[in-house]
């Protein structure tokens, strides 16, 4: 989008520079000072000031006379909107030596009645905007007062008129009245000055406003669009989860709900060959049904629709029902399953199956990496104060014997669908979401997964839970992050 | 000067024989681009230039922006106007930033030199290319040098370190310590130079108004106390400094 043109560029007439009021009032008090009138033009001719005084009688008298007021007229218009230059009858002003160089510019009209004007280009970052009409003035070296040139003018001229009326006409040396042209100019280099400055000032801020309006609606708009397209992938992701949920789950159901029937014999007996094979047909179906469930767990966290609901339990109940529930796999896979808790029960608050589903997938994990023979063991820890949650609380532990964590995989493995072995080649099986979802549902509770590990030498998970979760905790379950950094850019 | 739709159009008024050169000082805050108009200003003859004018908000006092004008007149007669431009560093005034980078013909970028700036440096430069884009300035003719500033305080950046920036664009890379003066007329140098070769590229300005790089450059630079600089050679200074 583009906003309309800037003030900053385009050339700005002496008028927008000055403040008009206290303009004319700085030149009114000047007038006043000094007796000699001055008008102030733009580069258009357009008055911005005109101040007279003295003048006034002597002029109207001058003027009263047709051929006055023709000589009159092409005077003012000389010094209005002539040259500013050497020519139509203006020469160099008789000035002062110190004051030459700033008199740049200034040049000196006479008027056919022996009075005269000084005029002076308003120069102003190298540009003329305009000049100053400094007069009329009585020079002090006009000896013969009428000079032919006004006495012409008619037979009816009374001098001793015109005499009486021209004493008003503030006299002086010209070099007088230069000086104080000059001291005139000065004082509005500054008023221009300032007035630039309020001017920009102003329009500037204006501009910014606009400007700023125009980015701020405009971001709008593009936050609404993308708010509306957030929300269409939304309800489109979730009309997915629950189709993808509904037409993978029912015919798995019924492959694991036949199997079973085949393997206890209800269609007539099976070999023991059978059996193996309708066994693993149900096995790999349990395994396909928990990794449903499990992207659909890590779905819902993400979509941050998961909501833990919070209420008494028992911390010797959660560790023995997830060892009891992986017990089968351990005794099949040869890996010993321990079990260590404190002497005394106690009670707890938190989401029970939620907590279970903690366990349960560290415990899984466990399993999966510890090769035959070796152990797993769980270990519940009393109910005591926990630095780490500044609470009373209680720890589990998760020890396998397995193949162990590098150290750098440490904060990664937390992330959804990762793996520390992504290869296809790689040993061990899953989508990679079972610690993710620890780390969410433990965080929900407000407390906090450690791991150690040695590769080669097994891993240890901690997790420290408060025995009361805040209810400020369950409404900040956070999404597992997969790190995405942007590609870098950067000049510097 | 911008249109609608069309490439930015050299501020070039052959009726009132007149050419204007934009060059905005942009950057993060606290970089330095004040600091660098002052000395421009203060080495400048008076007669070439306007007041260093700096414009505030109402409010909060915070800098708007400066402004600079050198002007001169060539010898065919062409007036010939330098605008010398600061942003306002602060991230809340990006507005700002925009409206006077309208119809830049060259940009400045004071960097601060330190390690800890890289991060604001980047950002700001970022911004820079978006708001370039959004005024319609194509940053392939809308020439940018850099100034590495503040090169001495502790934390900044080796030799080494700069070269390594240098190579990473095809931007002109100035060092500098704005506040004693070092760098300032370089960067300045590097930042007209480029204006011109890019403005006459566009707008033919040695054929249409018979004024070549070297007497652009001759006339700001002569007119500018260079003592003490790298370009005294080339432009000696015409009035000893007091």
């Amino acid at each position: 989008m583009r906003q309309g043109e800037s003030v900053l560029q385009r050339r700005i007439s002496l008028g927008e520079l000055l403040d008009g009021e206290s303009f004319t009032d700085v030149v009114k008090g000047f007038v006043e000072l000094y007796k000699v009138g001055i008008k102030v033009f733009d580069d258009k001719g357009a008055k911005l000031a005109d101040i007279k005084v003295g003048n006034g009688d002597f002029c109207g008298y001058v003027f009263s006379f047709p051929e006055g007021r023709r000589r009159c007229t092409a005077t003012v218009s000389r010094v209005k909107d002539g040259p500013l230059g050497l020519s139509h009858g203006a020469r160099l002003p008789v000035i002062d030596s110190d004051d030459q160089a700033r008199a740049k510019g200034m040049v000196t009209v006479p008027c056919f009645t022996g009075l005269r004007y000084i005029l002076l280009p308003i120069l102003w970052e190298g540009d003329t905007l305009g000049r100053v009409v400094f007069g009329p003035f009585q020079p002090e070296d006009l000896k013969d007062f009428p000079p032919p040139s006004l006495k012409e003018i008619s037979e009816g001229f009374d001098t001793a008129n015109a005499t009486r009326f021209v004493e008003k006409v503030r006299r002086a040396p010209e070099t007088t009245i230069a000086r104080v042209l000059l001291h005139f100019a000065r004082l509005m280099q500054t008023m221009i000055f300032a007035g630039q400055k309020m001017f920009l000032t102003t329009q500037l801020h204006i501009e910014a406003t606009l400007e700023q309006n125009r980015d701020l609606e405009e971001r709008n708009k593009k936050l609404e669009e993308m708010n509306q397209k957030l929300k269409d992938l939304d309800r489109l992701k979730s009309a997915f989860l629950a189709t993808v949920s509904h037409e993978l789950r029912t015919p798995l159901t019924s492959i694991i709900g036949y199997s079973e029937m085949l393997a206890e014999g209800l269609a007539g007996p099976l070999n023991g060959e059978q059996v193996d094979y309708v066994r693993t047909i149900m096995d790999k179906g349990e395994t396909l049904l928990k990794l449903i469930s499990s992207i659909l767990d890590i779905s819902q966290i993400e979509a941050g629709k998961v909501r833990l609901s919070f209420e008494p339990m028992d911390p010797f109940e959660l560790v023995n029902s997830s060892v009891s529930s992986l017990k089968p796999q351990a005794q099949k896979k040869g890996v010993t399953l321990e079990t260590k808790l404190p002497p005394r029960p106690f009670q707890s608050t938190g989401d029970r199956d939620r907590l279970r589903q903690v366990v349960t997938n560290l415990l899984t994990n466990a399993v999966k990496f510890t090769p035959k023979g070796g152990t797993v063991r769980v270990l519940l820890s009393e109910l005591t104060h926990q630095p780490d949650l500044n609470t009373q609380g209680f720890r589990v532990i998760v020890e396998d014997s397995g193949v162990g964590i590098p150290a750098d995989q440490f904060d990664k493995i937390f992330q959804s669908f990762y793996q520390v072995d992504s290869s296809s080649t790689r040993e061990y099986g899953g989508a990679g979401i079972g610690l993710a979802i620890v780390k969410s549902f433990v965080e929900g509770h407000g407390g906090v997964v450690r791991v150690a590990s040695e590769v080669g030498r097994g891993s240890r998970f901690t997790l420290i839970l408060p025995a009361l979760p805040s209810t400020q905790a369950q409404v900040n379950i956070t999404p597992p992050v997969t790190a995405i950094q942007a590609p870098a850019d950067d000049r510097f | 000067m911008l249109f609608d739709g069309t490439l930015p159009d050299v501020q070039l008024n052959h009726a009132q024989r007149e050419l204007t050169v934009k060059i905005v000082y942009y950057g993060p805050g606290l970089s330095g681009k004040t600091t660098n108009l002052q000395m421009i200003h203060q080495r400048t003859q008076p007669d070439v230039r306007g007041r260093l004018l700096t414009v505030e908000t109402h409010d909060d006092r915070t800098l708007f922006f400066d402004l600079l004008p050198v002007f001169f007149s060539t010898a065919a007669g062409f007036k010939v106007k330098v605008k010398l431009f600061t942003v306002p560093g602060q991230v809340i005034h990006n507005a700002t930033r925009r409206i006077v980078l309208q119809g830049a013909d060259a940009v400045a970028f004071i960097a601060d030199s330190r390690r800890s700036a890289s991060a604001e440096n980047n950002s700001y430069w970022k911004n820079l290319n978006e708001n370039m884009r959004e005024n319609g300035l194509d940053p392939a003719q809308v020439p940018i040098v850099i100034q590495f500033n503040k090169r001495d305080l502790p934390d900044t950046r080796s030799d080494a370190e700069i070269e390594e920036a240098r190579k990473k664009g095809k931007e002109p890379v100035v060092g500098a310590i704005a506040i004693r003066g070092i760098g300032v007329l370089e960067t300045l140098f590097a930042v007209l130079q480029s204006a011109f070769r890019s403005l006459d590229a566009r707008a033919g300005l040695t054929k249409n108004i018979q004024l070549t790089e070297k007497e652009f450059l001759t006339q700001v630079f002569q007119n500018i106390d260079t003592s003490g600089t790298e370009l005294e050679r080339l432009f000696p200074p015409r009035v000893k400094p007091l």
